[in-house]
């Protein structure tokens, strides 16, 4: 085991983590190996890290991995002996899946049967489910409150007895959805994501940005040909799936309802926020109805990482509908994955997000971070500011306008987005660059001619706001130069970094350039940033701003 | 009690003493290997040599070496009688071959002497495993005939376990007509009999009656075997140096730390429980291996109570620790695994409850249990013997050790094998054993530990299982260094500087941050040499973001300086404090410039004034808030003294104590003219009669109390009620209603 020719490509450690290093002959091959049921935590360029969770574990058995083989790859691609308590806890944990099932009974409706008394014994007389259950049929089996179905899998999980969901789902109301292949075809392996999800009944689909997880979700409603239910984030994200829709599937405008805010729409396919159903009006929620509005035959949620919790309560009633999340991360910073679990269900799919980056579909932006120095008088003035003040005065130094004129010269010719926080310092910058800029007052019409412009080539530079950058039709770009303005999750910073920089025409990578202030706060966000797309795998340089 | 049976025979006064005298010097030195405390001291001659060996604690001991067999041997002999080997193999359940060969051993050990047709017993060990007498052989057939049904259950069921029955009094002899119960009936026909107050058991003859003539039901010829399972040696050997590895990397990572937060000592000189807790969750480990770790570090030297800089007692790494670290890794396995074979310390009993103590703390006293290191060594030695490519069964294999240790050890106590699954487990930690089977490395360890060979060699065996230090470290671009393997202790430590371990295992994951790089820097690194060392270190390219982490904590580092001074000294003109700073008369005052403006001194203000006053300078004082303090001599005031309390309240205080006194005083003194002359009455009946009397008449009575301090006083009361134990009554004295308790009015009269 010391000789380096049969030395694995990975590394057990007692936490749980696996480490595996990239740059080994068998690398990709383990990588294969441990996917279904490790998680990937951080992809740095030489040893990725990957953990092994119950629910992980619990996904793998879901898709028909057993304790075995996951024992067999550790022993197979590790270095060094495996500790022998993980090999037991590996065992142990995934042999607590699927001991209890949900099944359809033609006469009781829903019924809980395990195929350990004692497990069914234990969760019988815990407090947690004791309301949900109702008769107890023979030794091993027990009837379920159909209402309680999405409570009962939820609490299951807590008590770490993960329950497998075989009672099946209603057809809902029949609607015909098609997609419409012209000009454009389903790649392989969202082909494959939608037809393992289907397949599989309901669960999660997990795809790296910019990899098309809407077109997924229009594969498998082309599938389902049902009415269905869309959830998104936001209003934005709304739109893009109407259009997206229309442009990829038989549906027309007409067919397609937005429920948000503004508008109400309830048609075979609807479009809500979850903003708008987690609206509260005297404490409860006044938008609930839609949920029963329709015979919905799929649900579909996007981000599901993002999901907020009042969603998760209203989805445990839907347990009898086919439900599909979509996510380019299981991790949720909140640590409700275990919801996700029981709720919506577990994970179908999970493309490596290499395989996908190296068939060319997606190409992760060169993430260039500009250091300016604050002039003296600067300085001074951040260093006796008001704590809230200061994050203002680091990102608006005249500094940064100086950078960003270099930048856009050298850039010339490619579509580049200045993007700011503050406006007076987007106003200095617009004149300084002779260029167009798009802010909250912008009036529609003008913002849609600058759009038009900037698409067709005409304009190829445009300075932006935050408030133009949540905007609908935020055509693509290849060159971004971020001067102000901190996101606000990690996750939704990579996420909207997907959706802004796409793979040049030419096959060049796309820029994206974070000016930052030295040793100012504005340093320490840009320091957490870098962190974590480093962990993405974005590659992730510094510059000074003197070697611009 | 059993009684000794009178070995028939010829008397011999010293029996042994004879034969030992013509034993061959190979057969004494064999007679002394097996029985070590006949050697200590050594015996002047043979006769002493026989007397010791006859001694009732020698005896006992040699018969707790014995097996099974030996045993059986020994006992048939006993009720036998001297007689020859055949007659013994008669009586005994064991193949002849067998039997010929424990009377070897007893022999050689002996426990049993005389010419080979009248071999007997030493008298002492008879005196110990003699059964006491049943009812002559040829009247047992017929005693078992008159049995009942529930009496021969009780017989079978004494028979066939082979064990000593309780019951409530066996001394207690019924008749046979009498007995009421299926045991006395048993005992009443002796096919029971008592061997003290409530144990009963078998005698001979009625064994021999039940058991066809042989005095066990079973076999003896041999040890029962072990349930084994088959497993390859490379594969035990692999878990094993996974487990020696974790175990040593958990040892180290917990000394290295206790040199800088040791845990303190309790005073009676364990670990605390949270301490303990603290070490398991910093390991990644449970309770008990943590507690296996302090004990076998502690057992092997490597650490011990001292002192730390508050003077509390705490346990910290000794200086072995440093040489142990030095040291190879298969070395430094060797000391602990070794320190853990030799320990006396039951381990196992950490964290469980004591009767009589409460909880058991890890490294408290009172946890040496003599006879551990024996059983260890007994255990390893069993699970060595299985042959290649065995391991004990799953399941069933500690089941079948623990059986075959106790045949071949029958009068262990049998709380001493409770404890062998936890030495099972403790060893797989270790890594002596894995997969329920001995590593070829535990093999060597405990062949050198029995028979202290230099043959084998568990260092060798292990060093090349253990994964090779390695030299360097891959540096990624989210900050974070992976060393993909054990690393060189000096690089380790030099990384431990720089960055945070983040995840350990086979592997060691750090990470950088500002804080972690600037504690390089406070160490004495400078930018340069932490650039220079993630180089070297480092076997990809250093991420550029990691090289401007190391700049913008150096760019930062040191800006602001402190320091300790006692005074400052600030002036606008330069030239002042120049000039002041190359005074030869200053040269004392220690003045160091920190600015050109600023002098500091660590000389205290009040020395420094008049000193500079002395060499012409005028300074003015600063107070704290940086107020000019304008100097004036103080003006010294004394507190004005307490106004005296007012006279005539005084007075009144005085006359009152007087008048106070005064009554006691006339009390007094008509107590002692009311002395009765009669005299009083002394006895508790009388005295309650004289007080009930009193209280009903209401006169005054003199009585002669004993307060709580035992002081005797007499007194005159006037009764008011006497009940519930005490006297409530009217003190003359005091002036004032008052109880006494009864028991303590030792007399009392009527006045």
């Amino acid at each position: 085991m010391t000789d380096p020719a049969v030395a694995g490509p990975l590394i057990v450690q007692s936490d749980k983590t696996l480490l595996l290093e990239v740059d080994h002959e068998q690398a990709d091959e383990a990588r294969k190996a441990i996917a279904p049921f490790a998680e990937l935590e951080r992809s740095p360029e030489h040893i990725h890290t990957y953990r092994l969770t119950p629910l992980g574990l619990w996904n793998a058995r879901a898709a028909g991995h057993d304790a075995e083989q996951v024992v067999d790859t550790l022993l197979a691609y590790s270095r060094y002996a495996v500790p022998h308590a993980l090999l037991v806890d590996v065992a142990e944990t995934m042999a607590r899946y699927g001991r209890l099932r949900l099944d359809k009974h033609p006469v009781h409706g829903l019924v809980l049967s395990s195929t350990d008394r004692a497990v069914l014994e234990e969760v019988i007389r815990a407090k947690k489910v004791a309301g949900m259950l109702g008769d107890r049929l023979d030794a091993d089996s027990v009837v379920v409150h159909p209402s309680e179905r999405g409570n009962l899998k939820q609490a299951l999980l807590k008590l770490g007895w993960p329950a497998e969901d075989l009672a099946g789902y209603v057809d809902g109301e029949a609607h015909a959805i098609d997609l419409v292949e012209d000009g454009w075809s389903l790649r392989p392996y969202q082909k494959e994501a939608a037809e393992s999800f289907w397949h599989g009944g309901s669960g999660v689909v997990v795809l790296p940005c910019g990899a098309g997880k809407t077109i997924v979700g229009a594969a498998a409603m082309a599938h389902a040909r049902a009415t269905t239910l869309i959830l998104v984030t936001n209003t934005v994200a709304a739109r893009q799936w109407k259009h997206e829709l229309v442009r990829r599937t038989s549906l027309t405008e007409d067919e397609i309802g937005e429920y948000s805010g503004s508008v109400k729409e309830v048609r075979p396919v609807t479009i809500a926020t979850y903003q708008v159903m987690t609206t509260r009006r005297k404490g409860v929620y006044s938008h609930l109805e839609l949920l029963d509005a329709r015979d919905w035959g799929l649900v579909v949620y996007d981000e599901v990482h993002l999901l907020p919790a009042p969603i998760f309560r209203m989805t445990a009633n839907l347990q009898a509908r086919r439900r599909l999340g979509l996510t380019a991360t299981l991790v949720r910073e909140d640590g409700r994955e275990g919801d996700v679990f029981s709720l919506i269900g577990p994970k179908r799919y999970d493309a490596p997000w290499k395989d996908i980056e190296s068939q060319g579909w997606i190409a992760p932006a060169d993430c260039v971070e500009v250091r300016v120095t604050l002039p003296e008088g600067e300085r001074i003035a951040y260093a006796t500011a008001e704590p809230e003040e200061r994050y203002r005065l680091a990102s608006c130094t005249f500094a940064k306008t100086r950078i960003a004129e270099r930048l856009v010269e050298q850039h010339r010719g490619e579509p580049t987005l200045v993007i700011g926080q503050y406006l007076d310092q987007l106003d200095e910058l617009a004149d300084h660059l002779g260029a167009p800029v798009i802010k909250g007052s912008t009036t529609v019409r003008e913002r849609e001619r600058l759009f038009e412009g900037f698409r067709s080539g005409e304009i190829d530079l445009l300075v932006v706001s935050k408030v133009a950058n949540f905007s609908v039709d935020l055509p693509e770009a290849a060159v971004a130069i971020q001067v102000s303005g901190s996101f606000g999750s990690r996750q939704e910073e990579a996420q909207r970094l997907g959706r802004l920089l796409r793979p040049k025409a030419g096959g060049g990578t796309a820029r994206f350039y974070a000016v930052v202030s030295r040793d100012t706060v504005d340093a320490d966000f840009a320091q957490n940033r870098q962190r974590f797309l480093a962990e993405q795998g974005y590659a992730y340089r510094i510059v000074d701003a003197e070697d611009v | 009690m059993p009684t000794p049976r009178p070995v028939e025979g010829s008397p011999t006064p010293r029996p042994l003493a004879d034969p030992l005298r013509s034993w061959s010097s190979d057969q004494l030195a064999g007679l002394l290997a097996a029985r070590l405390d006949l050697a200590v001291p050594a015996p002047a001659d043979s006769a002493q040599l026989a007397s010791r060996a006859v001694v009732r604690s020698s005896v006992l001991r040699s018969l707790e070496a014995l097996d099974t067999l030996e045993l059986a041997v020994l006992e048939a002999l006993v009720e036998l009688g001297p007689t020859d080997a055949a007659a013994v193999g008669a009586v005994v359940h064991a193949s002849g071959q067998a039997v010929a060969a424990a009377l070897d051993v007893l022999c050689t050990r002996a426990l049993v002497w005389g010419a080979s047709d009248a071999l007997r017993p030493v008298s002492m060990a008879a005196e110990l495993l003699a059964l006491p007498e049943g009812p002559p052989a040829d009247e047992v057939p017929a005693l078992l005939a008159e049995l009942d049904e529930q009496a021969r259950t009780i017989l079978d069921h004494l028979d066939h376990t082979g064990a000593d029955g309780t019951v409530a009094d066996a001394q207690r002899r019924p008749t046979v007509t009498g007995a009421r119960t299926p045991t006395e009936a048993l005992l009443a026909r002796r096919l029971l009999v008592p061997r003290d107050g409530r144990q009963v058991t078998l005698p001979w003859t009625v064994r021999l009656a039940l058991r066809g003539g042989r005095s066990t039901r079973h076999d003896l010829s041999g040890p029962p075997p072990v349930a084994t399972g088959e497993r390859e040696q490379p594969l035990v050997d692999r878990a094993g140096a996974g487990a020696a590895f974790e175990f040593l990397r958990r040892t180290e990572l917990l000394l290295d730390r206790w040199g800088t937060h040791p845990p303190g000592a309790l005073r009676a000189g364990g670990m605390g429980v949270r301490e303990l807790r603290a070490a398991a969750a910093l390991v990644h480990a449970e309770q008990p291996v943590a507690a296996l770790l302090v004990e076998t570090a502690a057992a092997a030297g490597l650490m011990a109570i001292g002192m730390t800089d508050d003077l509390d007692a705490a346990w910290l790494p000794t200086d072995a620790f440093d040489a142990w670290q030095g040291r190879a890794p298969a070395e430094r396995w060797l000391v602990l695994a070794r320190a853990w074979l030799a320990s006396p310390r039951l381990v196992s009993a950490v964290g469980g409850r004591d009767a009589s103590s409460g909880p058991v703390n890890a490294l408290s006293p009172g946890l040496e249990r003599g006879w551990l290191p024996a059983l260890r060594r007994d255990v390893l030695t069993e699970i060595a013997a299985l042959p290649a490519g065995h391991v004990l069964a799953p399941g069933t294999g500690v089941a079948s050790l623990l059986e075959r240790m106790r045949w071949l050890r029958p009068r262990r106590p049998r709380a001493h094998l409770d404890v062998v699954p936890a030495l099972l487990d403790e060893a797989a930690l270790l890594g002596i054993a894995g997969l329920h089977g001995l590593s070829s490395f535990g093999r060597a360890l405990v062949a050198t530990a029995s028979t202290d060979s230099a043959a084998a060699d568990p260092a060798g065996a292990l060093a090349g299982l253990l994964p090779e230090p390695v030299d360097h470290v891959l540096v990624q671009a989210d900050l974070t260094a992976v060393a993909p393997g054990p690393l060189e202790q000096q690089l380790a430590r030099k990384l431990a500087l720089v960055a945070d371990v983040e995840s350990r295992g086979g592997a060691t994951v750090y990470r950088f941050a500002a804080g972690s790089v600037r504690r390089a820097f406070d160490a004495g690194w400078s930018a340069a040499d932490v650039h220079d060392f993630l180089r070297h270190s480092s076997r990809t390219p250093v991420p550029q973001s990691l090289s401007y982490l190391v700049d913008d904590v150096a760019r930062r580092f040191g800006t602001v300086r402190a320091g300790h001074a006692a005074s400052f000294l600030r002036s606008d003109d330069e030239t002042a404090l120049t000039e002041l700073v190359h005074d030869q008369g200053a040269a004392g005052l220690r003045l160091r410039r920190v600015a050109p403006t600023v002098l500091v001194s660590d000389v205290p203000l009040d020395t420094l004034l008049p000193r500079l006053r002395a060499l012409g300078v005028a300074p003015v004082v600063e107070a704290a808030d940086g107020t000019v303090h304008v100097s004036r001599p103080d003006v010294f005031r004394a507190k004005t003294p307490r106004t005296r309390v007012a006279p005539a309240r005084d007075e009144a205080r005085t006359a009152a104590r007087v008048s106070a006194v005064v009554t006691a005083i006339r009390a007094g003194d008509r107590a002692a003219a009311e002395r009765p002359t009669r005299g009083p009455v002394t006895s508790p009946a009388d005295v309650m009669g004289v007080l009930r009397a009193a209280a009903e008449t209401g006169q005054p009575v003199w009585i002669g109390y004993v307060d709580q301090h035992g002081t005797d006083s007499e007194r005159v009361v006037r009764p008011l009620r006497v009940e519930g134990g005490r006297l409530t009554a009217w003190d003359e004295r005091s002036d004032e209603q008052r109880s006494f308790a009864l028991h303590r009015i030792t007399r009392a009269a009527a006045t």
